[in-house]
């Protein structure tokens, strides 16, 4: 290990490898390098993966579940765990969408009951956690309601809209080039992130993450923001409904839970976008464009993974094992970094 | 008398800080020897070597007349050293029987809840808990009978030395009273018990010596008969350390700033009332237990509150909430910062500005450009150091970590700052410090009420001082008139129960 560090640190400027003393201790440096060795050995060898065609295409698969994951991060970041029931969420949206569309309501009035429907689907849940409910239980309990409904309602049934239709521009259009959704996830990566820098409200997620108890004494009190930052997750869930049934131009209950991206599940894909960005999962460190990049970095991995012929099981390993090694690189940094001091 | 434990010339340092410096330390066998000091005085170093917690002393340690060195609690516990520490260790879901022998020791393979329950009768009865079901959860005791089983447990092993540290401390008045039994007890058995306690009245009741601590150094023991309260604090305390505190205000009393109208917060026995003056500093005395914690939380919104109400700039409300408070510029410093009083993974400039975000804002936005001036301010009035308002409060000393979480109150610019224990943890000069912003926050007009255990600040830093005692208001002490001795009669023993 301490060999391997040496190696990394001998590969970068000398600035660079300083700071990166003060932050990390060796066994942290050892396995980034280990790790962008082999991803760039995975790139160079991987036909047809530098191209710009394939980067545009592992930024625009990262887009959806990148949506989703900035949406969460907000619940994370402010203490408040993770939103379980987030691709039951979407189901339910995806279904309210589909069905405003199918009877000929039109985008914009479909899209307004879509969000509605998110925003009550959060500010729920996030009034029962503010209340002092167990995150886990409420929103896995709220997973089975938003699913049992969404699937009730549509009979479970595939609803097609005809096209063309006014939303097929969210879904298919471009704009300079970029698909629309991965401007939209750009955009709302870029908010999202200025939002959390320089507004009191990113503040007091920052605040009540990283000690409830003493943001509570100076004035923060969880409830009103528990309700806030799961509205924040859940449209983000809503959105990504929207724009997904927009490119398909039909919906099922179950889209979010079969086959989506590498892993079968949605939700344990959105959580893994935080998590493998580094961000605490006690909450009060991190930010969202470290879930932006944790998504594109899965995605990176496993579209590369698809190039070279894997199929899903290896891929949600991938995933898996990014999740975990993500948590003990950032941990010992963190512990690193806090000893220096 | 037979001497069973022995300690001599015991010295420990944490960097350049002397926590002990050539102490000495004895009890015989079936003695009671009582352990007093103030805070920081190193009663829990010396309890922490006694009892293997800790090694890196130097000195040396004799137990039954031979030297030795405990490196670790198991070892010491094994010799028949037994502490019983202020913080239970129960399991609050198992029997009382099943705690009782939660080390595993002297139980069979197989046990049955009635056969446990049978087997941890004789210990219950030796700390008195004779009327006590052992097969019930635990946690269905009064807090009281907690520390009885808990000793119980250390019994179990049939201990020689048994350290008590503040047994009595979360107790009130018919609990405590089963604590002492329960050393007299012990003590007709033979065992040796070390009582170490802040309840001089308890310590007169029980003890057969006393040994004080003070700043690190042992005074020699003293019989309990040859003392009295005055002479004991008078050993406490040793020199008078009047400058360390802030010339009092001299000045007549300013306006009617606040009254808190019969607040009974819960935990309290009885409702309080009292008036706080503007340009002031109140201290409420009291021990733990006493109430006057609970006091400051409530008025701060921050403690459930049966009834009362505050007189505050023309309102009469009681804070719902520490917002509530803060928007009537009320603010609030719990005793224990880490929990409730700083962000330590935050910057010391997010924490300085915490309670007042809409102030360094525009519109809800925050661009760091106004913030970072005020913390810098804040940071430059509170002494702390401006150049480290990046890095994370939690790399500050405890004295430093002490200023923040005092200091972010003044960007509220606060009409009244509520202190529970406002130097615990603190290095005598921080202390200093503190006493010296605290006196010149009041000097700018503000009102500061604190609550502290600490006999000295008590004494020599409020204008005004109001005693409890286990959750009744029993008196108070103007300026000249606050003494010691009366502050000690009126929060140990204010009925006069003892007749020193």
């Amino acid at each position: 290990m301490e060999m391997l560090a040496q190696f990394g640190r001998s590969l970068v400027p000398p600035r660079l490898a300083a700071w990166v003393d003060r932050q990390a201790s060796p066994i942290v440096f050892a396995l980034v390098t280990l790790f962008v060795i082999v991803l760039l050995l995975g790139a160079v060898t991987t036909d047809n993966f530098l191209t710009i065609f394939n980067l545009k295409t592992i930024i625009r698969d990262a887009a959806l579940v990148g949506i989703m994951g900035i949406g969460l991060t907000f619940v994370t970041l402010s203490g408040n765990f993770f939103l379980l029931s987030m691709k039951e969420t979407a189901a339910l949206c995806i279904i309210t969408f589909a069905m405003g569309m199918s009877h000929g309501y039109g985008f914009e009035l479909s899209l307004l009951a879509t969000l509605i429907v998110a925003v009550v689907a959060g500010g729920v849940q996030g009034l029962l956690i503010g209340l002092g409910g167990n995150p886990i239980v409420v929103t896995l309990g709220a997973a089975g309601m938003f699913y049992g409904i969404a699937s009730w309602w549509s009979d479970n049934l595939v609803i097609s809209f005809r096209r063309p239709n006014d939303a097929e521009w969210l879904g298919t259009g471009s704009f300079l080039g970029l698909p629309n959704i991965t401007v939209a996830f750009i955009l709302i990566a870029v908010v999202a992130e200025i939002v959390l820098r320089y507004t009191d409200f990113g503040r007091k997620v920052y605040l009540i993450g990283a000690n409830r108890a003493a943001a509570r004494a100076t004035g923060h009190e969880n409830l009103p923001m528990a309700i806030k930052v799961c509205i924040i997750a859940s449209v983000c869930a809503g959105f990504v409904a929207v724009a997904f049934a927009a490119q398909i131009s039909s919906a099922q209950a179950n889209y979010f839970s079969s086959e989506f991206g590498s892993s079968g599940d949605m939700t344990i894909l959105v959580i893994a976008t935080v998590m493998v960005g580094g961000n605490s999962i006690m909450g009060g460190y991190g930010s969202t464009l470290r879930t932006s990049l944790g998504a594109i970095f899965i995605s990176v991995i496993d579209n590369m993974m698809v190039l070279r012929g894997f199929n899903s099981g290896p891929r949600v390993l991938a995933v898996g094992l990014m999740i975990v090694f993500s948590i003990v690189v950032f941990s010992l940094a963190r512990r690193g970094s806090r000893a220096q001091e | 008398m037979d001497t069973i434990l022995k300690l001599t010339g015991i010295s420990r340092s944490f960097g350049a800080i002397a926590a002990l410096d050539g102490v000495d330390f004895e009890i015989g066998r079936g003695e009671v020897m009582g352990l007093v000091g103030e805070n920081g005085a190193g009663k829990s170093t010396l309890v922490k070597i006694i009892s293997g917690f800790d090694d890196g002393y130097t000195g040396t340690y004799e137990f039954e007349g031979h030297p030795t060195r405990f490196h670790s609690p198991g070892v010491a516990e094994q010799a028949g050293i037994a502490i019983a520490q202020q913080e239970l260790s129960l399991i609050p879901a198992m029997s009382v029987a099943e705690n009782v022998f939660l080390a595993g020791h002297n139980v069979q393979a197989v046990a049955t809840k009635r056969s446990l329950a049978a087997r941890a009768r004789r210990f219950l009865d030796e700390v008195g808990l004779t009327d006590i079901d052992a097969t019930v959860r635990v946690d269905r005791l009064s807090i009281g009978e907690q520390h009885l089983v808990e000793v119980a447990r250390l019994i179990a092993h049939d201990p020689k030395v048994l350290i008590l540290d503040e047994p009595t401390a979360a107790l009130g008045e018919s609990d405590s009273i089963r604590i002492l039994n329960m050393v007299k007890k012990l003590a007709a058995a033979g065992k040796s018990i070390i009582y170490v306690s802040h309840r001089l009245d308890e310590i007169f009741k029980i003890t057969d010596r006393i040994t004080v601590l003070r700043d690190g150094e042992s005074q020699r023991p003293r019989k309990a008969a040859e003392l009295n309260v005055n002479s004991l604090v008078e050993l406490m305390l040793g020199r008078k350390l009047e400058n360390m505190f802030p010339e009092r205000a001299a000045r007549d009393r300013r306006d009617l700033l606040l009254s808190v109208r019969d607040l009974w917060p819960d935990g309290m026995l009885e409702s309080v009332s009292f008036d706080v003056y503007g340009g002031e500093i109140l201290g409420l005395a009291g021990q733990l237990g006493s109430g006057t914690g609970e006091i400051l939380a409530a008025m701060a919104g921050s403690h459930r509150t049966r009834s009362g109400m505050i007189d505050f700039g023309g309102e009469t409300f009681l804070p719902r909430n520490p917002a509530a408070a803060i928007r009537r510029k009320l603010g609030y410093c719990s005793d224990d910062r880490k929990y409730d009083g700083l962000f330590l993974g935050r910057p010391i400039r997010e924490n300085l500005t915490s309670p007042a975000l809409e102030s360094v804002s525009r519109f809800g936005w925050n661009f760091g450009g106004r913030e970072q001036q005020v913390a810098y301010d804040l940071a430059e009035k509170f002494t702390v150091d401006v150049s480290r308002l990046s890095a994370e409060a939690g790399v500050l000393s405890g004295g430093n970590q002490q200023k923040v979480a005092l200091g972010k109150w003044l960007s509220i610019s606060p009409k009244v700052i509520l202190v529970n224990e406002p130097t615990r943890g603190v290095d005598v000069g921080a202390k200093a410090e503190i006493y010296q912003k605290m006196r010149n926050l009041a000097d700018e007009g503000a009102a500061i009420v604190f609550a502290s255990t600490d006999m000295q600040e008590i004494t020599y830093l409020p204008d005004r001082v109001i005693t409890f005692y286990r959750g009744m208001q029993i008196g108070g002490f103007e300026l000249a008139g606050i003494t010691t001795a009366g502050i000690l009669k009126d929060i140990t023993d204010p009925f006069n129960e003892t007749n020193l």
